[in-house]
């Protein structure tokens, strides 16, 4: 049955709590994997993202490999038990293929592929848990994880998705804002120098809801990128340690 | 192919300094746009869009369908893509492309933010809804995909006939009418070369480009937008985007 | 940021004349760059130890835990290579498409390959191979370290502590006073019974 469109907006403030420019706790931690050359995981809100790299490596088939650059292939996939609803499928759909195509352009931006030419880099994210804006928290994971794997890039890329909820702009939708809201703007950039490197949008925005809404996502992607950096730092802390998940479970 | 592409964009760019575009085009024209509506006679609305040499046909047919358990009441929307080998030598036969998905899903981000379509109208009984495809096929790629497949969408949208539904059955004789709709939905595509930005990219162009902004707008407002190519914008890029959008989809709109 | 001019320097890149690190690092005071991780590049005369992955026609496809795989042709060879032979090999060639040539290989045969990460490998080798000299006389065991990051250790001596020393170092490479404490641990290690396999 279909729910009524819950009031999103009380008092000023969102259904969780939170102001319009609040993100949700995130938790980053990189080096969670062994056998991946990097690897981090994202714990955004009930949002849980695993990300690994490897490479650069041969380029398989060899066809497909560039004199010029390294390919740069992405993964994103959501887990059959990521959601709240029925089982899912497991191996990509029609979303992620469109997913997967985007962030890889947003990572193709920033990777010094040149100098690793007929190789291949490959990048999976997997949704492990979703919960709204799970492509920016996966592009969030991605990032550290090619820092992890020491992939030479000139920017970490961090993302958030701003929007409007019941006629007022905000960022970082939870499931059910990102359900009932108007309109929905997942964003990547790279800090240094602010370039937009993954910009999609639906719903409806006037051109200055649109305008307020990115200056919005900079100062949120702001945040998100000081607690990548904090992240990799705490890898470097004491002497390297065994990579080892562990994945937080309160509600 | 690869080596060829480096030598295009080099040439590409070399005319871009001098201001100008390979076709002698302005940075913010769109090439010749022609539309043929009802080209499909036997699909309940059809179109086809020629923008210079870029070829789509778009049909929408209507079928009865279980509608999603999130949203009962409501019609289903669907749109697909075919990348028909035929239409390029980089098309191939085979499952979707992700570049077929991309442009799929982007025409119909901008159809359904646009809220052009009323989806609750499609409700026939529980349990039972009206599901509206609609299928895009590039047959001729010259660049820009895009805005071609947006028009041909939206201009077939504009003919469709509501078949005539009895006891949860379609009679497809039989029309009541044609579809209502409440605005138009148009995007405008953008190709970032170096600084530059030019509008409507063709083939060369695209090939050329860093990176590529699509911006659908419905009226005065904004309804989808979608970035691609690994190139970057700035938000001033983004902002300047929009504005010209706003004016052009105008022209677009005035078209069928 | 490592610089507010063009540098030429390896795991940087220089854009709107300014010098970056491209991969996670540590900044001197001095100035100097050192990266934490990064994959390895390969660069004229460096010695690397590698495996055979491929025997061909006319030579051999190497691994040299490189992007890509290394040549080494069969004239460049006295011995007759085979698969999974480890090598201890001189870089003879790099071209603009990286593509690796090799030369002077000589074959390691039993002992035990050992995988780190390139950029460690000079802390490894120590300042006028001071670590690396003492990890082989505490051990006495005979150590072949690649520029590339793999490193072989023989059969004979302690390669257990060898190895177990080795990745002592790889994971506290960037910690200050390194060398008293792997000392310290090699001393410890000595004073106690020899296992006994």
């Amino acid at each position: 049955m279909a729910k009524e469109k819950p009031q999103l907006i009380i008092n000023g403030k969102r259904a969780d709590g939170r102001s319009m420019e609040d993100l949700r706790p995130i938790k980053i931690t990189a080096h969670v994997l062994n056998d991946a050359q990097g690897s981090a995981l994202v714990e955004w809100g009930n949002n849980k993202i695993l990300a690994g790299v490897y490479g650069p490596r041969e380029c398989i088939p060899r066809h497909d490999a560039s004199p010029y650059r390294a390919v740069v292939r992405c993964r994103y996939t959501m887990a059959p038990f990521c959601s709240l609803e029925e089982h899912g499928r497991s191996g990509p759909n029609r979303r992620s293929h469109e997913l997967s195509k985007v962030i890889r352009e947003a990572f193709e931006n920033v990777i010094i592929s040149e100098a690793y030419p007929r190789t291949q880099i490959d990048i999976y994210m997997e949704v492990l848990q979703s919960d709204g804006g799970t492509r920016c928290a996966a592009i969030t994971a991605a990032a550290v994880a090619l820092a992890d794997a020491g992939i030479p890039m000139k920017d970490l890329v961090c993302a958030v998705a701003v929007g409007k909820i019941d006629g007022q702009v905000a960022v970082d939708f939870s499931k059910d804002e990102d359900n009932y809201g108007e309109s929905d703007m997942p964003i990547a950039i790279a800090p240094r120098n602010g370039d937009v490197l993954l910009f999609q949008m639906d719903g409806n925005l006037t051109r200055e809801e649109l305008s307020n809404a990115l200056e919005m996502a900079y100062r949120a992607c702001a945040k998100v990128s000081a607690l990548q950096a904090a992240a990799l730092k705490a890898v470097y802390d004491g002497p390297k340690p065994q990579a080892s998940l562990v994945l937080g479970n309160k509600q | 192919m690869e080596i060829i592409k480096e030598l295009k964009k080099d040439a590409l760019k070399r005319i871009l300094l001098q201001g100008k575009r390979q076709d002698g085009r302005h940075m913010y024209d769109y090439r010749p746009i022609s539309i043929q509506k009802n080209a499909i006679p036997n699909a309940e609305g059809s179109a086809l869009c020629h923008l210079g040499n870029t070829q789509v046909i778009a049909g929408v047919k209507f079928d009865v369908a279980t509608p999603f358990a999130d949203r009962p009441t409501e019609g289903v929307l669907s749109t697909g893509c075919e990348l028909v080998p035929l239409a390029s030598d980089s098309f191939e036969p085979g499952p979707p492309s992700p570049e077929s998905i991309e442009l799929a899903r982007v025409v119909d981000r901008g159809i359904r933010s646009s809220g052009c379509l009323d989806l609750k109208s499609f409700f026939l009984e529980e349990g039972k809804v009206l599901a509206l495809y609609v299928d895009l096929y590039v047959v001729d790629y010259d660049g820009n995909f895009f805005d071609a497949a947006a028009l041909a969408a939206m201009a077939a949208l504009t003919c469709t006939r509501m078949p005539k539904v009895e006891e949860g059955k379609i009679i497809r004789t039989e029309s009541t009418g044609l579809l209502p709709l409440n605005g138009k939905a148009v995007t405008c595509t953008f190709a970032k070369v170096d600084d530059h930005k030019l509008l409507d990219p063709s083939l060369d162009e695209e090939r050329g480009m860093d990176g590529r902004l699509t911006i659908a707008t419905c009226g005065e407002n904004v309804c989808a937008m979608q970035k691609g190519g690994w190139g970057a914008f700035t938000k001033k890029d983004i902002l300047e985007c929009v504005d010209i959008s706003s004016e052009k989809s105008k022209v677009l709109c005035s078209l069928f | 940021m490592v610089a507010d001019r063009p540098v030429r320097l390896p795991y940087c890149y220089v854009e709107k004349n300014k010098t970056y690190a491209s991969v996670l690092s540590l900044l001197s005071e001095d100035g100097r760059l050192v990266p934490l991780c990064g994959p390895y590049e390969p660069m004229l005369d460096d010695y690397v130890v590698a495996y055979v992955q491929e025997v061909r026609f006319s030579g051999y496809n190497i691994n040299i835990n490189g992007a890509a795989n290394a040549y080494l042709s069969g004239r460049e060879t006295a011995q007759k290579l085979q698969l999974g032979d480890v090598i201890y090999v001189r870089i003879n060639s790099v071209d603009e498409v990286k593509s690796v040539e090799l030369t002077d290989a000589r074959i390691l045969r039993g002992g035990k390959l050992i995988e780190t990460d390139a950029v460690k490998i000079p802390r490894i080798i120590g300042k006028k191979n001071s670590m690396i000299g003492m990890i082989t006389a505490a051990t006495g065991c005979e150590i072949y370290v690649g520029r590339n990051g793999y490193i072989w250790v023989s059969e004979k001596g302690n390669a257990k502590l060898a190895i177990e020393t080795i990745k002592m170092v790889e994971a506290q490479a960037h910690i200050s006073g390194l060398t008293d404490r792997i000392k310290a641990h090699l001393d410890a290690q000595k004073s106690a019974p020899a296992p006994t396999n």
